[in-house]
């Protein structure tokens, strides 16, 4: 399990504050989980009349029965008076029809007598229509699928397609949420055109997987031109039925044509397959290819194109930092940009974006001084290398380690799939020339792939990758919306408010500390560790970009790195800086580090900071012990830094004294309620301890909580085949979080 | 001023027309667009502190106090049910009774106020229903509008009529005793989202709508309106006149906040509250304590005070 499960971030958080509970997504999810308990509707009597009060005695029930209090309001009769009330009263026209006496009928005493109390339990009434879904699929994966969004990050993995097919969202549902949607829809945007909100709408349903079919509740359009017409005519006139459905059949026919965004995905997938773009981008760099030769290539998209970057950017446009804060606006934009992740794989993340985003967005990532090739490698194997290693060793794990798996493991990615495409070119006889072209192509590829592959194996890339749709832009503080955001516990969306910050302010440190904070604790030290560097780019000497880098590079395994900065830490520190020589050694060594911040513990012993530091290089040397001891003289000091918590559950897992560990974790999870990373460590303290079905449970918490966090899903995997769960491996497989939370719920 | 924290998305708050600490909140989850709903019977002590609560299988979208039962409350659902709960009686006994006739949501209810025996629900199926609490069906469906109905309010003094607001731009003023609506009036150009009666003047009504306004209309002459309440950055979402006094209004809206006017003076906004973070969807006066104030929203926030103060103040 080693340096994984240190979080990073904890020791560096200048915004800290409660997190957890004010995450009302979150609370939401609670709720559903909670409330699992069925309601019960039974038909009873008639209440009484009740005088209580509400005092102690609230559920008393009173003797008066109901039959006998209607009517007594008439002991009031109205008083017709003013000029108005006439006019009101001269509504009724004079003839006494059946409407008036069935009214009048009501109130007649003997009505009611009639009914009786026992009869009326008699009535067959229409017993509602529960819902069996408490805690049924749509609820649960419908509340995962926010939470994912809560959790995601864009920059690295997107939120695996797979769950949503399975959805299970009944027809019903899917009514329902088309219907509301639309309506809805409709009262947000009202100054938006129809088209718009056809297309906002048609976001959010394509990525739920709902078609937009002709059941579809319309628009009312507008008022109608015969209206003004008819109502001078005679106001008590009543209008005929509206040919709503001709609205319709138009809407849908025009959800086929160019409005809905989906439909450029959807050719676009026709022409290139699924692995398009990818392969789209790969020819156009190869061809050093001009965005306009692009637009030029797929000009009819380009209609929807620019559809769908309007339809994002709705809330950019509003500057009051009030609705760019909406929970709600952006839960329906994110469905928006959702759209295309849910569509398929990670590569579709970027299709959503305008050919202008994906130009300034791309020469964003190429000013960072990468080659394309890091670049595409990056988002193709977004695992990273360690990635891949973890899931070779979790497999290993599984099958037992026979070497030879790995070489057909190893093969079956690159050089089958190049060996085939070769046999198969030469059997289907493209032996012309192109052929050969193809093949010296594909082979310079994989080579290239390899290099950078191995480039990047070296080290965390440093590159820092940019959501491509960010509501934030264009916000007037996005600083100080993302240390709210953070503050809030809502990592995903402070994550995009910094991204804002930055792009907005590239020298801003503090902007860029916080956004690699941001990453860390939500599980992605990539992307933490890219955005230090960026930070400790503008400010060198920044303590806390220090110490956090350190400990990012520490979680990575990476010891050079991460002794390097820990001792520019101390070289900068006014406290300690006197104990390090003047000038930074060439090669640093672990045993002086340590022994340095020993010295510096002594130098000042109330320095948590410090304390933290040496329990995160006891780790590195395996000294658990020392480790524990170091990380609990921190938490003397900061009984409430719930990432210190989690460093010494992890430290203490790793010394074999899991029980003790789930105890930390325990106290993390209390400090902090949705710390997803805590939630993963105590399912691998179980299963440390053997108890694979719990460890299961955790995990599957853990990963509704954050899908995308990747090696939870390794471990989960592993637990379930030590579990004897073989049956459930193919849920974990295609990350059916709907199945594997209702057979695992904690 | 005491603040309440619901698990699912304010829709709906009523003040009891009988216990001036009593008041209800209607919720529903994920915004109302799918999930469960909950009723929230509240106290005010002056903290705000639960007395009961009841689930739906779907949202509750609006709800209202009996006016001739203390106990009552009608919630209007999202699965077009209405369900009548009795508070006297424990949670698993509730509801007493589901009324299910709307073919689709019901979003508004009304007790009438004068004969207080029957109350309306107002529907996305495009009717309104007439309804007694201790028949098994409605009375009788008013079925002229072309679009959702999205409220319904009797008149304050006169136990046969009520308005219905529209998503097909027409407020329609209905005499139950009359086969169909007596009067339409083509208030607005966008949506119609509520509609409620002067409760001094029985001729005078107010409408809001998408188009951000709030229109005060004078059903003996309905060609103009007497006022036209501009403030609002987005749709209005309930207008509510005041019990105590003549000519004020509240009203809440997606700009995420509530308002106070007075249309009667040339500057007719006479108090803007900004203390919800979503959009403000439900808002109330009490009749029993003059100026006091509820509203909840998609925040999961019910917020209680006295005008002029700052709901958010400790």
């Amino acid at each position: 399990m080693a340096m994984r499960e240190l979080v990073t971030g904890g020791a560096a958080c200048a915004v800290p504050g409660p997190s957890g509970p004010s995450n009302p997504l979150g609370a939401l999810t609670n709720a559903l989980i909670g409330s699992s308990s069925k309601t019960q509707e039974k038909l009873r009597e008639i209440p009484t009349a009740t005088t209580t009060t509400t005092d102690g005695n609230f559920f008393a029930r009173t003797e008066e029965p109901f039959a006998a209090l209607p009517g007594s309001e008439l002991e009031h009769p109205l008083q017709p008076h003013a000029q108005g009330s006439e006019f009101l009263q001269g509504f009724r026209s004079a003839d006494q029809d059946r409407f008036a006496d069935a009214w009048d009928e009501i109130r007649r005493p003997h009505v009611h007598h009639s009914l009786g109390r026992g009869s009326i339990t008699n009535i067959p009434l229409e017993h509602g229509r529960l819902q069996p879904d408490f805690d049924g699929p749509p609820q649960g994966v419908l509340s995962s699928f926010l939470h994912s969004f809560v959790h995601s990050s864009h920059g690295g993995m997107p939120f695996r397609p797979t769950s949503l097919p399975m959805l299970g969202l009944s027809e019903g549902d899917k009514q329902c949420i088309r219907d509301r949607s639309s309506i809805m829809a409709r009262h947000f945007f009202a100054d938006k055109t129809e088209d718009f909100i056809n297309a906002q709408v048609n976001a959010l349903l394509s990525s739920l997987d709902i078609n937009n079919d002709v059941s579809s509740r319309g628009p009312m359009p507008g008022r109608f031109p015969e209206l003004e017409e008819y109502w001078n005519e005679s106001q008590g006139m009543k209008p005929g039925p509206y040919a709503t459905d001709g609205w319709v059949a138009e809407f849908s026919q025009r959800q086929i044509e160019h409005n809905d965004p989906n439909a450029w995905v959807q050719s676009f997938e026709r022409q290139h397959g699924a692995n398009g773009w990818a392969t789209e981008f790969e020819h156009e760099q190869s061809q050093l290819a001009s965005i306009d030769q692009m637009r030029g290539a797929n000009i009819s998209s380009l209609v929807a194109m620019e559809h769908t970057r309007k339809l994002a950017h709705v809330l950019t446009q509003n500057n009051d930092p009030k609705f760019q804060n909406s929970k709600f606006l952006q839960f329906v934009s994110k469905m928006s940009r959702g759209e295309i992740t849910i569509e398929d794989n990670q590569i579709k993340q970027g299709t959503f974006s305008a050919p202008g985003d994906w130009a300034a967005e791309y020469q964003q990532q190429y000013n960072g001084g990468q080659t394309w090739a890091d670049q595409f490698v990056n988002e193709q194997h977004s695992d990273g290398p360690h990635g891949w290693a973890n899931e070779f060793a979790a497999e290993r794990e599984l099958h037992g380690s026979v070497d030879g798996e790995w070489v057909n493991e190893f093969s079956k990615l690159h050089v089958n799939d190049w060996a085939e495409e070769f046999e198969h070119q030469v059997a289907g006889g493209v032996l012309g020339d192109s052929s050969g072209d193809n093949w010296a192509n594909a082979y310079d590829e994989y080579l290239n792939e390899q290099v950078a592959l191995k480039q990047k194996s070296e080290s965390s890339s440093g590159v820092y990758v940019f959501s491509d749709m960010n509501p934030y832009v264009g916000h007037p503080n996005p600083l100080k919306e993302g240390q709210e955001l953070f503050r809030k516990g809502l990592l995903s969306e402070a994550v995009l408010a910094l991204e804002a910050e930055v792009l907005k302010n590239p020298d801003n440190a503090e902007g860029w500390r916080l956004l690699g904070i941001a990453h860390a604790e939500n599980d992605d030290d990539q992307q933490a560790i890219a955005a230090m560097m960026r930070a400790q780019e503008v400010d060198p000497t920044n303590l806390e970009v220090l110490l956090a880098l350190g400990v990012s590079h520490t979680n990575e395994l990476e010891q050079a790195a991460a002794l390097k900065y820990l001792y520019s830490w101390l070289r900068h520190h006014p406290k300690y800086r006197t104990i390090t020589s003047a000038d930074q050694p060439d090669n640093i060594y672990y045993a002086d580090v340590a022994r340095l911040f020993n010295d510096a513990a002594k130098i000042s012993p109330d320095d948590a900071d410090v304390h933290i530091v040496l329990g995160v290089l006891y780790n590195l040397s395996k000294e658990y012990d020392r480790a524990i001891e170091a990380f609990q003289a921190a938490l003397k000091l900061k009984p409430r830094d719930y990432s210190l918590w989690n460093k010494l559950g992890a430290t203490q897992a790793n010394s074999v004294q899991s029980a003790d560990a789930i105890l930390a974790y325990q106290q993390a999870l209390d400090l902090k309620p949705n710390y997803v990373r805590a939630w993963a460590n105590m399912g691998i303290s179980y299963a440390n301890q053997g108890m694979y079905e719990d460890s299961i449970r955790y995990y599957v918490r853990a990963l509704s909580m954050n899908p995308k966090a990747d090696n939870a899903w390794q471990y989960l995997r592993i637990a379930l085949s030590f579990a004897s769960r073989n049956d459930m491996l193919e849920a974990c497989d295609s990350r059916n979080l709907d199945f594997l939370q209702k057979e695992f719920p904690l | 001023m005491p603040v309440f924290k619901t698990p699912f998305n304010g829709y709906s708050v009523k003040f009891s027309p009988f216990y001036e600490s009593q008041l209800a909140v209607a919720t529903s989850q994920n915004f109302g667009i799918l999930g469960n709903g909950r009723v929230h019977v509240l106290q005010l002590n002056p903290t705000i502190t639960e007395i009961i609560s009841f689930d739906t299988a779907d949202g509750v979208y609006d709800l209202c106090w009996s006016e001739s039962h203390d106990s009552l409350l009608i919630a209007a659902v999202a699965d077009g049910s209405l369900k009548i709960y009795d508070l006297s009686l424990p949670p698993t006994s509730n509801p007493i009774r589901s009324l299910h006739e709307h073919a689709r949501e019901a979003h508004g209810v009304d007790f009438n106020t004068v004969r207080k025996d029957s109350f309306l629900s107002a529907s996305w199926d495009d009717t309104v229903k007439l309804w007694t609490v201790d028949r098994p069906t409605s009375v009788r469906t008013f079925k002229e509008h072309a679009y959702c109905v999205y409220s319904a309010a009797w008149n304050p003094r006169h136990a046969d009529i009520f308005a219905s607001a529209s998503g097909d731009c027409t407020a329609r003023i209905w005499d139950v005793r009359e086969p169909g609506s007596t009067m339409i009036l083509p208030a607005h150009e966008f949506e119609i989202l509520s509609c409620d009666w002067n409760k001094y003047d029985d001729c005078i009504i107010a409408t809001a709508s998408v188009d951000k306004s709030i229109k005060v209309w004078d059903v003996r002459n309905y060609r103009v309106p007497v006022a036209v309440l501009n403030g609002h950055g987005y749709a209005v979402r309930k207008v509510k006149f005041s019990p105590h006094r003549m000519s004020v209004i509240a009203s809440c809206s997606y700009d995420m906040t509530v308002c106070l006017w007075d249309y009667m003076v040339e500057d007719a906004l006479i108090g803007r509250y900004d203390h919800h973070t979503e959009f403000a969807v439900g808002v109330d006066m009490s009749v029993l304590v003059e100026g006091l104030l509820a509203s909840t929203g998609w925040d999961e926030l019910v917020y209680v005070w006295q005008h002029g103060m700052d709901p958010r103040a400790p």
